[in-house]
């Protein structure tokens, strides 16, 4: 992909962010009722809401308001948020890595999984092997994530003790740092479950996508030739097939990256992860316009991001997309 | 004043005279319009939706068409709060705290006409009688005049009925019998076993010495002049209170040795020797002074403001002795002021005050990292929104027995119960799902001991007054006598409810009014009242009396 190609993706990128922001601001301001409903208490005065109004600029007209958040947003503050008072950045970057590592943790699993399963399903096509794992994958797929989280729960947690059912640590459990925090066993343990189930509903994407892919591959002129130089099954579907069915798995791996981060709510709220999700959530429902804002332009941005890095690095792997 | 008690008789010959209206009475008023009552998402809070529900089908019955307008809690409070004519009617909860143990605020903060337009009165209910018998109990010192005054008021708002009360609810806690000493975990009246006593006194039977609560939701705030629901408990335990709440709901000395009224607007109180803040420093009696003055700041500490609001001045009058004037006599002084106010350390305070004078700046929203209190417990972290830990503070005079004080957001209330189980979390403080499967999580685990409290909060339909046909009492007490509580506790709340008649709840029974309950359920009764008040059915919709025109437009 030349540069101008990529800069002018990187611009398109801008754009979309803008009209994302834009839409974000006035939607909330749509929304029936006062963000200071939630705030307010009846015994204040008049003059003390008014105070409140004037803290949080809502008494400012609208256009004004809208100017002074892009103002914020290109300097880089999202505001302060009602009910935590607090800036926005703060909260959304503190729950950031728990989202990251479980959404993270969950696309390796499911994809390292998917595509070896997808492979092997192509190389084993009308086996009984097939026969009983597509449907499950299908199966999975189509799983609520809640239920399956339940179920995961009352066996290992619940039934078996093993481990615990939920948030990111143990009750009391202090760390030296934040990244001594997160590389901790303790907090391992409670990555399992719930990465685990993100990974089982996860993982029919990139196992059918792989089947399919390699069924294809299977039929090209290299194959029929490396199977003629004599070369073993598993070299031809792992080394020659599997790495040129991988092109399409990856890009769904970048978007799957993309969607995840603001796809967690589920999961987050059936395991106590304190994650990105869950701080959307009760953004809004307590009218919480700056975190409301801020959480999902985050979530907005990563996904138009991850589609921008799967253009770029789409084109860079297969030269005949940049040239159409 | 009591409601007619109509006869078998007069009761039938009710029912028959509505349904027997002339279908075309020429002097009938206006068709009233569709009424729409507003209520929170099913899932969000089924009973009070099942409860809409329920009104609504017996509200049908008698000729009113009534809709249902759901509402996300956030947009029913922003309506129902600020925009106080826009609303027919609403379902509502006033929710128990600790301070709500005494009948003032909720005597007089709701129906107070002073209150009618910004205040806590939000349905608009005024009547001088009324107004003389809350402002009679405020003064009266005598504690059984006081009573017989709060039994008063509670008659006559059953006469004019501006809420349609429900339910008290009862609410069930939980804690592990092999982690705790039974006998030290204590059930406060109207608030449960969640409170002051049982933390403080909790005794661990083996290694496990941390207790472990669950909250469905993160804490908002931690603040001694800023409360949340969840933070309050929080806070309780940091900073002390010269007096506190005690089991049965009265107030006692606790950081004050003594406390006694010299006069009507005089208090005096001995501050107990020795105290100490967590940072080592003594409690002196210049905090004292300050953690009063502080929340006096109204445009500073708007919430807490109320709180001190009587307060003319704050003098140290002795060694250890501080004296309050009040600008009026104020009975529940000591459970509105003297049980809520935290004491501060006025070395921490006064600086972040003064620095926000100047400014546009809440003094509570401000947020102090460290929380230094003086209660029997410290602050050691809050990892929002995953928990928050205290630890017993051993410098304290009274200090507790367990080691660390962990309360865990848990959203999944169905893993709660599991939590629970598997001994992750010890204390089950609060459960939003189906009380009905704590009990039966108890009859399968021996070790789990549940306890359930009725509630000091209540459930209830505010009826706007403002807007007829709510503006007459003779409509709102048809309404409320339709309504059946009985199958409001059982069907809306599943058994765990008891049905209420005013805003002093049954958990307080030496202030609360038994003959202020309206069972309800009775049809006929009630369509004998619309009758008698001049209201007429006409082509099944039922209609203003005489002369009476529609004065707003429906929707």
């Amino acid at each position: 992909m030349s540069s101008k190609s990529i800069l002018s993706r990187l611009g398109q990128t801008i754009f979309i962010l803008w009209v994302v922001t834009t839409l974000l601001f006035f939607l909330f301001r749509m929304m029936p009722g006062s963000p200071l409903a939630a705030y307010i208490d009846p015994t204040m005065t008049a003059e003390q809401q008014t105070i409140l109004l004037h803290q949080f600029g809502l008494d400012q007209p609208l256009w004004t308001q809208y100017w002074l958040y892009m103002l914020n947003m290109v300097q880089g503050s999202l505001g302060t948020s009602f009910i935590y008072k607090e800036p926005v950045a703060s909260i959304l970057l503190a729950a950031l890595p728990n989202t990251l590592l479980l959404t993270l943790t969950s696309l390796l699993i499911a994809y390292a999984f998917g595509t070896l399963m997808g492979a092997l399903l192509a190389a084993r096509r009308g086996t009984w092997l097939e026969a009983v794992t597509l449907p499950a994958v299908l199966a999975t797929r189509a799983l609520p994530e809640f239920w399956l989280g339940m179920v995961l729960l009352a066996v290992f947690s619940f039934s078996l003790g093993l481990l615990p059912a939920g948030g990111a640590t143990s009750p009391g459990a202090s760390f030296p740092s934040a990244f001594a925090r997160y590389v901790s066993l303790d907090y391992l343990r409670h990555l399992i479950l719930p990465s685990l189930t993100l990974a089982i509903f996860l993982q029919g994407l990139p196992t059918l996508l792989m089947r399919s892919n390699m069924l294809e591959v299977l039929q090209e002129e290299f194959v029929v030739m490396a199977r003629i130089k004599g070369l073993s099954e598993w070299s031809i579907i792992m080394r020659h097939a599997a790495r040129n069915a991988l092109l399409p798995v990856a890009t769904a791996l970048a978007l799957g990256i993309g969607s995840s981060i603001g796809g967690n709510v589920v999961i987050e709220s059936v395991f106590s992860w304190p994650g990105l999700g869950r701080r959307l959530v009760e953004a809004v429902s307590g009218s919480d316009y700056p975190l409301a804002q801020g959480a999902f332009l985050m979530i907005a941005a990563a996904q138009i991001i991850m589609n921008c890095v799967a253009d770029i690095v789409y084109s860079t792997l297969d030269p005949r997309v940049a040239r159409r | 004043m009591t409601l007619p008690q109509p006869t078998r008789r007069s009761l039938l010959g009710g029912a028959l005279a509505l349904a027997a209206t002339p279908a075309h009475a020429a002097d009938a008023g206006d068709a009233i319009r569709p009424l729409v009552l507003i209520s929170k998402p099913q899932a969000t809070d089924p009973a009070q939706y099942q409860a809409a529900q329920l009104c609504m089908q017996e509200w049908r019955k008698l000729g009113l068409k009534v809709t249902a307008q759901v509402l996300p809690a956030t947009q029913q409070s922003s309506l129902v709060w600020l925009s106080r004519t826009k609303w027919d009617m609403s379902t509502w909860e006033m929710v128990g705290r600790p301070e709500r143990s005494d009948p003032d605020e909720l005597t007089y903060s709701l129906f107070h006409s002073s209150l009618a337009e910004n205040g806590y009165d939000f349905v608009g209910y005024k009547n001088p009688e009324y107004d003389r018998l809350a402002e009679a109990q405020r003064a009266e010192e005598d504690r059984e005049k006081r009573a017989a005054l709060v039994k008063q008021a509670q008659m006559v708002i059953k006469n004019d009925q501006p809420y349609i009360y429900l339910v008290y609810p009862r609410r069930s806690m939980a804690f592990n019998a092999e982690v705790w000493d039974q006998s030290t975990i204590v059930e406060e009246a109207g608030i449960g076993i969640r409170n002051f006593w049982t933390f403080l006194n909790a005794k661990p039977l083996g290694a496990q010495k941390d207790m472990v609560l669950n909250s469905p939701q993160p804490l908002s705030y931690l603040h001694p002049v800023h409360m949340d629901p969840i933070g309050s408990w929080v806070s309780d335990l940091i900073y002390d209170h010269l007096m506190r709440v005690d089991v049965k709901g009265d107030p006692v000395p606790w950081a004050a040795e003594s406390v006694r009224w010299v006069d009507p607007v005089t208090v005096e109180a001995v501050i107990r020797d020795g105290m100490k803040f967590h940072d080592d420093t003594p409690v002196t009696l210049e905090d004292i002074q300050y953690s009063f003055q502080l929340p006096q700041m109204k445009d500073k500490t708007p919430q807490f403001y109320p709180n001190v609001a009587n307060i003319a001045s704050i003098d140290i009058s002795g060694p250890r002795t501080v004296t309050f004037k009040l600008k009026a006599p104020q009975s529940s002084f000591f459970t509105s002021t003297l049980s809520k106010i935290a004491i501060v350390p006025k070395h921490v305070w006064k600086p972040i005050a003064d620095q926000l004078a100047t400014t546009n700046e809440l003094i509570e929203n401000h947020k102090d990292e460290k929380l230094i209190g003086s209660g029997p417990f410290k602050f050691v972290h809050w990892r929002d929104p995953e928990e928050v830990m205290l630890a017993r503070f051993d410098g304290h005079w009274t200090p507790p027995k367990l080691e660390r004080w962990i309360l865990r957001t848990v959203p999944n209330q169905e893993a709660t119960l599991g939590m629970l189980r598997n001994n992750e979390i010890n204390f089950l403080a609060i459960f939003t799902g189906d009380p009905q499967n704590i009990a039966e999580l108890a009859k399968q685990e021996p070790k789990i001991k549940v306890v359930t409290t009725t509630d000091l909060g209540f459930q209830f339909i505010a009826m706007n007054l403002r807007r007829p046909p709510f503006d007459d009492p003779a409509f709102r007490r048809a309404l409320s006598v339709s309504v059946s509580r009985k199958i409001m506790a059982a069907a809306a709340w599943n058994g765990f409810a008891e049905p209420a008649g005013s805003c002093v709840s049954a958990a307080l029974p030496f202030w609360h009014a038994d003959d202020s309950l309206i069972m309800g359920g009775d049809l006929a009764a009630a369509k004998k009242m619309l009758v008698d008040a001049g209201y007429t059915l006409s082509g099944g919709q039922l209609h203003y009396p005489p002369g009476r025109k529609e004065e707003i437009t429906a929707g």
